[in-house]
């Protein structure tokens, strides 16, 4: 059960110290209830006081980290079983596969690692590269896997093989310092398997078939027994329902039931003959609890499709995405294109724009910095007066753009019509309607009346 | 229940099931068993008796069955000496008469003497066709409309069912004159009100006075002659009944739920023209089952009290007896009076002003230059004052204004101006006189060309010259506030009345009139407390996006938003039954102190998706409120000092416990009960439940200096009322301590309390 | 080793059952579509029922919709410029329904008259045998008169009408009430606002197994997160008991996919993006499928290829169940 954060204060010294970073031991409680900061920060935490508290703080689903440098990422450490609940914390990672044996593996892995696409001012990129053993010896798989990372430097790789030999080839053969995920250790090879990913200290896939989860918890006993801590999970399913099921179950016991032998992220292997298909199990991967996804098809629609649906998926709800507060251009607009002004919260963005854009109307659309509220809330929260529409106005060169002076402000702020009056005088302020939906019929029958 | 209407009724009642059963054997001998009955275009057989009673006329051998369920009804007629209430047998009565009258007009159908062909005393030339079906008036004879077909009833009972149309009124007997017959009609006409006409007095019936005065009768005009006698008026209850078939999905013969679907949905209502013999008693508490009510022209006993029908059952207005100066305006009084007794709401569909009205104007600006006059400011005193009334005492509509209006001023003059605006309503309450009023401000600035400003005695208005100049006058100001208060709170007011006046002696008499009742205001919210309801209200507004935030609004704390009181909260709930703000009974106490209460935590678990289970309602120690995130304020604890301390939304400093307001905003918001900490509206400071069971105001031991200073009067009456007059200069804020280690060497020197209070934990 | 115990959690409410298309009483539809009457989280067959498979519906429009993505507009071809033969195109590409759209009544769009709209609706209706949904032009007043005629003159065909919207749902429900229609309740991405609708429906008397909610789309990139979660409280929220979240839920993942810019934009976007032919039904693949995993029951599309890929992904996750 977690603790509150005034049950935590109790636990901890009262000093003050400030040597954790906090100015109060009440602020460090409050973020380590949270889970926002480490116990360890505290240098004078008392041995009773910790046992408490690392049985109520430590993450019930255990970070694993695929990668080193600059690339590499984290995925686990979930507190949630729905985003609303709190937020997502580790998006998963996106990683494209390749046999060994591919002719173009070199192209691939270097298409992989320089994909990059932009979105509400974050550039989304792929996470790495799976290289699948095709079979045959292991010094073969060992000069694929070296020629991916020669392809795609510091590009953080999954090394797919059930012969752990071929894993510890490529691992030795300068693989290693690069902490790839290795995939997968079996009922099979368990053995061979976590004693390669002790040698090298890299995380460990564990795999079980058809979400045989008796089996995943044996295999995990198993692997940890033999040394290996760093676990992720592949349940093996192969049906989308299954899938479903094992991965609701396994974040089921890793929060609810406090199962810390299966307390690991997991892996989706959403690969399929199409990338419809792909991508409909890759989506599922996203919103159900994968920490990374294997596809197969190197499809920029869908690449894009599934970055996107993963920012969406990961935004905090308590902290929506912020729009960039500049002037954008919806379809092309000319000097006599109406102009709107409206707030950086992304949604009332994307509905203004989306009403616009899906009415084909050119417009001038002013985004102001409202620290991402809407209309409303930054109207009453002060974010979104009449002296910051007037400075979006007068920052953004619209008056350059525009032949006209003609400012519409959402109907929900009609109030502030005098006052941006008064701020902006040498323009017409007008109160467009209170919803997006209402605007094409606004432009088309009051705007240009 | 009056016994005199219930003889009237039995006996009635008594009359008309013999007068059908002699009808239903006549046919019976004449046509034989397997004649056909039937209404014209319709699928649901005899309709009354067919919701009723789920049975299925179809022949005249159908029928006996029917006059025998009729007379199963029957009571006998009280006795003089027996005082009972009489209602069952008074409402049997009713239905019986409904069965025979229906039974009695299936007869009629049978023989082809139905819809019924009248004589009249001119023929009209046309002879055209002017209602529908083959219905029309061919030289000096009229044939009558009869019932209403299945289309025409699909046509209407979409409109009463989704409240186009707001009701229907059966019209028996015969109006005073043909004048008052057309008045009483066009009156009804204008509210767009479904009018079904019937009954006769002395063989004189309100078919004839409005066919003699050319009005036009039938379906597209929604005025429907069914009959010149009172049998006829039961096509009115069959038509209601078959609504409530067709739009209410109800299954025939479930007569209660019908009856009930009759009374909250369906707004009709009998207007009794001239003498009420016993059938029309009779068919009356036929009526009354549906929730329908009769309002009568003539002295007979009212049955004032509610239940059946939503108000009052049976109203007398002796037409001659209505104050009025003419026939006419005793006619628009009594047709008022039926709204009322039904409830029919009034609705205006655009406010009616000679310049433009909506949101877009409210932030207009109207600068010296483009001024034509003001009322208030510094030139001028003016008000502004709503107050309930007793329903007898308000005119829905009047407008009256005094002195100079507004064409009588000079450019950019100013005159003084007081507005009282009286309202009625039976849902209406004291408490929400002034939640009607702050809303005129908003009222009024949805003018186009108008300026608002201010409220009660500091209400200060400008108009345009170009608004000036279309025509606007001090009346519109009324009309304004008359359309958007039966808009905007249309299900609390019935009436409202608008007086204006510009007399400098009127205005200074009247503001003192308001002043005590601002200040008696004042007074009541002061002294409402937790203890003297048992009803707190919710708010689940914030839920949007902190998914398990519920506020929980007593009378001693305003929601942490600041916005929402908790008159505030029921008023909305009377507006808007559905909306944000429900009930939540009190319960029982689980803990007085500490403000647990069973109700509010059932509700909580309940309303945050089961993740909070208890809130103590004057304590933050152990399961404080939800914050959601548009807090005013937020309150900390800070363990070093024993106390609290509380910042506010403008206050970007960092503060003794570590942590800005965003930071804290970030811990504590989104919906988390997170104790130690809550987001608060600063008013809630005022309050004596203000956190009582840790210690209230003595225990703040920093607060933002911006809210001290903005409530410095307020927070010093609280001080004082503590007994502590000078503990307000004894509480830190972010000039002298914004660090633990600055706020405790204050704390000491002042000598501040809340160190030598009983610990917190 | 023991073995694993599966988390089962305990629901007590399920979702409503809400059946479009009838073949008697006045119905004259080949086959119905029942959904709704979950007692679980969408596909979770290991804990309770989901009796009836999500259905997928085809957006067709009473005028060629020239503002369509020219990528539409390819894969239907000609078959646009006709209602009727549009659906039975859309009933080959694997519609369990036709949504059709009255558009050409909108005042903006021709102002068609209500005899046209229901003369429309009569077509399809002949052309196909499936359960239709029938929304209106999307203007408040239009949407009642057209919606009622319709409404009457097909009676007992169980249709759902749409839109129910909080400012414009009582003449629409009285004319479901009266010709045995359901409606399609749409609020804006609120939970509250969802079950306030509900309740006034319900008020008017319409039974509740004839209203389906629309908890309004937002597509992939435009506000899909918002739904989604809105979706995941509301269908826990049926789970849990709450009666006015227990309707089946309606998402036009198809419309709001395809007006996006990247359902329409050709060229002058980065490669990244892929070329239009994929991207488009990309994004009303990823919308779908994360809406069918929030809740939807009935999901509206715009591209044949969509729908054969929507199909399949049902295929899988009610495989076994």
């Amino acid at each position: 059960m977690a603790l509150s954060g005034l049950q935590i204060y109790k636990l901890l010294p009262q000093t003050n110290c400030k040597e954790c970073g906090f100015p109060t031991c009440l602020a460090f409680a409050m973020k380590l209830a949270q889970k926002g900061t480490e116990l360890d920060k505290c240098p004078y935490v008392s041995d009773d006081a910790r046992t408490a508290l690392d049985a109520a703080s430590a993450p019930p689903i255990k970070l694993a980290t695929i990668g080193a440098g600059d690339r590499a990422f984290g995925v686990g450490n979930e507190t949630v079983m729905y985003r609303h609940e709190k937020t997502f914390v580790h998006q998963p990672g996106l990683v494209v596969r390749v046999k060994s044996d591919a002719a173009d593996l070199a192209d691939v892995a270097a298409r992989v690692a320089g994909y990059s696409v932009e979105r509400v001012g974050m550039t989304l990129t792929l996470d790495g590269l799976a290289v699948e053993d095709a079979g045959g010896r292991a010094a073969a798989y060992a000069a694929a896997v070296a020629a991916a990372r020669a392809a795609a430097p510091g590009l953080p790789l999954v090394l797919m093989s059930a012969d752990a030999a071929a894993i510890d080839a490529a691992l030795a053969g300068g693989a290693a310092a690069e902490k790839p995920l290795i995939h997968a250790a079996t009922a099979a090879n368990w053995q061979a398997m976590a004693e390669v990913a002790k040698k090298h200290a890299c995380p460990l896939v564990i795999k079980v078939a058809d979400g045989d989860l008796d089996g995943l918890l044996e295999l995990s006993g198993q692997v940890r027994g033999a040394g290996v801590e760093d676990l992720v999970l592949d349940p093996g399913a192969t049906t989308l329902a299954g899938e479903l099921a094992a991965a609701t179950q396994l974040r089921r016991l890793a929060l609810k039931k406090g199962a810390r032998e299966l307390g690991y992220p997991l892996v989706a292997v959403a690969a399929a003959p199409t990338w419809q298909a792909e991508l409909v199990r890759a989506t599922q991967a996203v919103g159900k609890y994968a920490g990374v996804i294997i596809l197969d098809h190197f499809e920029p629609a869908m690449l894009y499709s599934l970055l996107t649906l993963r920012q969406n998926i990961y935004t905090d709800p308590q902290k929506p995405i912020q729009m960039e507060p500049k002037l954008y251009e919806i379809g092309s607009p000319t000097a006599d294109s109406p102009v709107l002004i409206t707030t950086n919260f992304s949604l009332t963005y994307f509905s203004v724009a989306g009403e616009v854009e899906g009415a084909g109307i050119p417009t001038w659309l002013l985004v102001a910095d409202s620290d991402g509220q809407s209309v409303l809330t930054g109207w009453a929260a002060g974010k979104f007066d009449a002296e910051k529409i007037a400075k979006t106005v007068k920052g953004s060169g619209i008056e350059n753009m525009v032949g006209h002076k003609k400012l519409v402000i959402p109907g929900h702020v009609a109030g502030l019509s005098g006052e941006v009056e008064e701020e902006l005088p040498e323009w017409k302020i007008m109160v467009g309607p209170r919803d997006a939906v209402d605007i094409p019929n606004y432009i088309k029958n009051v705007w240009g009346a | 229940m009056s016994r005199y209407i219930a003889t009237r009724a039995i006996r009635g009642a008594q009359g008309m099931v013999r007068e059908a059963e002699e009808a239903v054997n006549a046919a019976l001998v004449e046509l034989g068993p397997d004649a056909p009955v039937a209404f014209t275009n319709t699928a649901y057989y005899l309709p009354v008796i067919y919701a009723f009673t789920g049975e299925k006329v179809e022949k005249l051998g159908d029928l006996p069955a029917i006059i025998e369920r009729a007379k199963n009804l029957l009571h006998p007629v009280p006795s003089n000496n027996m005082w009972l209430p009489y209602l069952g047998e008074t409402l049997d009565s009713g239905i019986a008469t409904l069965f025979a009258e229906e039974a009695m007009e299936g007869a009629r159908f049978a023989r082809g003497t139905e819809p019924q062909v009248i004589k009249l005393d001119h023929a009209r030339a046309d002879g055209a066709r002017f209602t529908g079906g083959d219905l029309g008036v061919h030289g000096d004879k009229m044939k009558l409309n009869g019932p209403i077909d299945d289309i025409q009833l699909r046509a209407w009972g979409i409109q009463l069912v989704d409240g186009r149309m707001p009701g229907f009124c059966a019209i028996v007997g015969c109006a005073k004159s043909n004048e008052v017959a057309v008045k009483i009609v066009r009156e009804l006409q204008s509210r767009g009100i479904l009018i079904f006409l019937s009954g006769n007095v002395n063989g004189r019936s309100i078919i004839h006075q409005l066919q003699e005065e050319g009005i036009q009768l039938g379906y597209d005009t929604f005025t429907v002659p069914f009959g010149i006698d009172t049998i006829s008026a039961v096509y009115a209850l069959g038509f209601a009944a078959r609504s409530a078939l067709t739009f209410g999905g109800m299954d025939a013969g479930n007569a209660r739920k019908i009856m009930l679907y009759n009374k909250y949905r369906v707004f009709a209502f009998v207007l009794a023209l001239g003498e009420v013999d016993d059938l029309k008693y009779a068919t009356a508490a036929g009526a009354i089952s549906f929730g329908f009510p009769t309002i009568a022209d003539t002295r007979i006993p009212q049955i004032l009290p509610t239940g059946v029908t939503t108000y009052e059952h049976v109203v007398s207005m002796p037409f001659d007896e209505i104050p009025g100066a003419d026939d006419m305006e005793r006619t628009e009084k009594l047709i008022q009076r039926c709204m009322e007794v039904r409830g029919v709401k009034v609705k205006i569909a655009k406010v009616p002003i000679p310049v433009s009205y909506g949101s877009a104007f409210e932030g207009e600006r109207i600068r010296k230059d483009i001024m034509y006059a003001e009322f208030g400011g510094k030139r001028s005193n003016a008000f502004e004052f709503l107050r309930m009334k007793p329903a007898d005492e308000v005119e829905d509509g009047k407008i009256t204004v005094s002195g100079t209006d507004i064409d009588g001023m000079e450019e950019g003059g100013a005159l003084p101006l007081g507005m009282v605006v009286d309202v009625s309503g039976r849902k209406m309450q004291t408490d929400f006189e002034p939640i009607l009023e702050r809303q005129f401000h908003y009222f009024i600035n949805g003018v186009e060309g108008i300026q608002h400003n201010g409220q009660r005695d500091i209400a200060w208005t400008r108009i345009s010259k170009s608004t000036f100049g279309k025509g606007f006058r001090l009346e519109h100001f009324g009309k304004v506030i008359h359309a958007r208060i039966h808009e905007v709170f249309g299900n609390i007011v019935d009436k409202v009345q608008v007086h204006l006046t510009t007399d400098q002696a009127e205005v200074d008499e009247l503001i003192e009139v308001a002043r005590v009742a601002y200040a008696e205001r004042n007074e009541r919210i002061a002294n409402l407390t937790d203890e003297s309801v048992d009803t707190f209200y919710s708010c689940l507004l914030c839920q949007s996006f902190a998914p398990n935030h519920v506020c929980v609004i007593n009378p001693e704390r305003v929601g942490l938003c600041g916005a929402y009181n908790w008159l505030d909260c029921k008023a909305s709930y009377e507006i808007n039954p559905t909306g944000p703000n429900q009930p939540v009974a009190k319960g029982l106490v689980i803990d007085a102190e500490k403000g647990e209460f069973s109700g509010p935590n059932e509700y909580i678990y309940q309303n945050s998706n089961q993740a909070v289970e208890r809130v103590t309602l004057y304590s933050i120690m152990e399961a404080p409120l939800t914050s959601c995130g548009c807090f005013e304020a937020i309150m900390v604890l800070v363990p070093e000092a024993n106390g609290f301390m509380i910042v506010s939304r403008e206050d970007p400093s960092m503060t003794p416990c570590g942590m800005t307001f965003s930071t804290l905003a970030g811990t504590a918001g989104g919906g988390m009960q997170t104790p130690g900490m809550m987001g608060m509206g600063k008013y809630y400071l005022t309050s004596k439940k203000f956190i009582s069971a840790d210690g209230g105001m003595k225990r703040i031991v920093w607060l933002s200096s911006n809210l001290r200073e903005s409530m410095r009067p307020a927070l010093q009456e609280v001080c004082e009322r503590e007994g502590m007059p000078d503990l307000l200069d004894k509480i830190a804020d972010e000039t002298v301590a914004t660090t633990v280690e600055d706020l405790l060497p204050f704390l000491e020197e002042k000598g501040h309390p809340a160190l030598t209070m009983d610990p917190l934990f | 080793m023991t073995p694993v115990e599966i988390p089962v959690e305990k629901w007590s409410g399920a979702v409503r059952e809400v059946t479009l298309g009838s073949s008697y009483g006045g119905g004259t539809r080949g086959s119905t579509v029942s959904v709704g009457g979950e007692t679980a989280l969408p596909f979770l067959g290991f804990e309770g029922a989901m009796p009836h498979r999500p259905a997928i519906a085809v957006e067709v429009q009473d005028m060629h919709p020239a503002d369509w993505s020219a990528e539409l507009q390819a894969a239907w071809g000609d078959a646009m410029d006709d209602a009727a033969t549009w659906a039975q195109k859309a009933v080959e590409a694997g519609a369990d329904l036709i949504a059709l759209k009255l558009r050409s009544c909108h005042p903006d769009q021709g102002d068609g008259s209500c005899e046209d709209a229901v003369r429309t609706v009569e077509r399809v209706l002949a052309a196909v045998p499936v359960p239709l949904i029938v929304y209106g032009p999307g203007s408040a007043d239009k949407d009642n008169e057209v919606l009622v005629a319709v409404a009457e003159k097909t009676k007992g065909e169980q249709l759902a009408l749409g839109l129910c919207e909080d400012k414009n749902y009582r003449t629409i429900v009285a004319a479901a009430l009266g010709n045995g229609h359901a409606v399609i309740a749409q609020t804006p991405i609120d939970v509250n606002l969802a079950k306030q609708l509900n309740i006034l429906i319900s008020d008017m008397g319409l039974p509740l197994e004839r209203v389906l909610m629309d908890p309004n789309t937002g597509a992939l990139g435009y506000g899909l997160e918002y739904t989604y979660s809105v979706m995941e409280r509301l269908r826990l929220a049926a789970l849990m008991g709450d009666s006015m979240t227990q309707q089946p839920m309606i998402c036009t993942a198809g419309e709001e996919a395809w007006r996006q810019k990247e359902g329409r934009a050709e060229g002058d976007v980065p490669e990244a993006w892929g070329a239009l032919a994929e991207r488009g039904v990309a994004w009303e693949i990823s919308t779908a499928t994360t809406l069918l995993e929030s809740g939807a029951d009935i999901l509206v599309l715009r591209h044949p290829a969509s729908v054969s890929a929507m199909r399949d992904a049902l295929d899988d996750l009610t495989k076994g169940a």
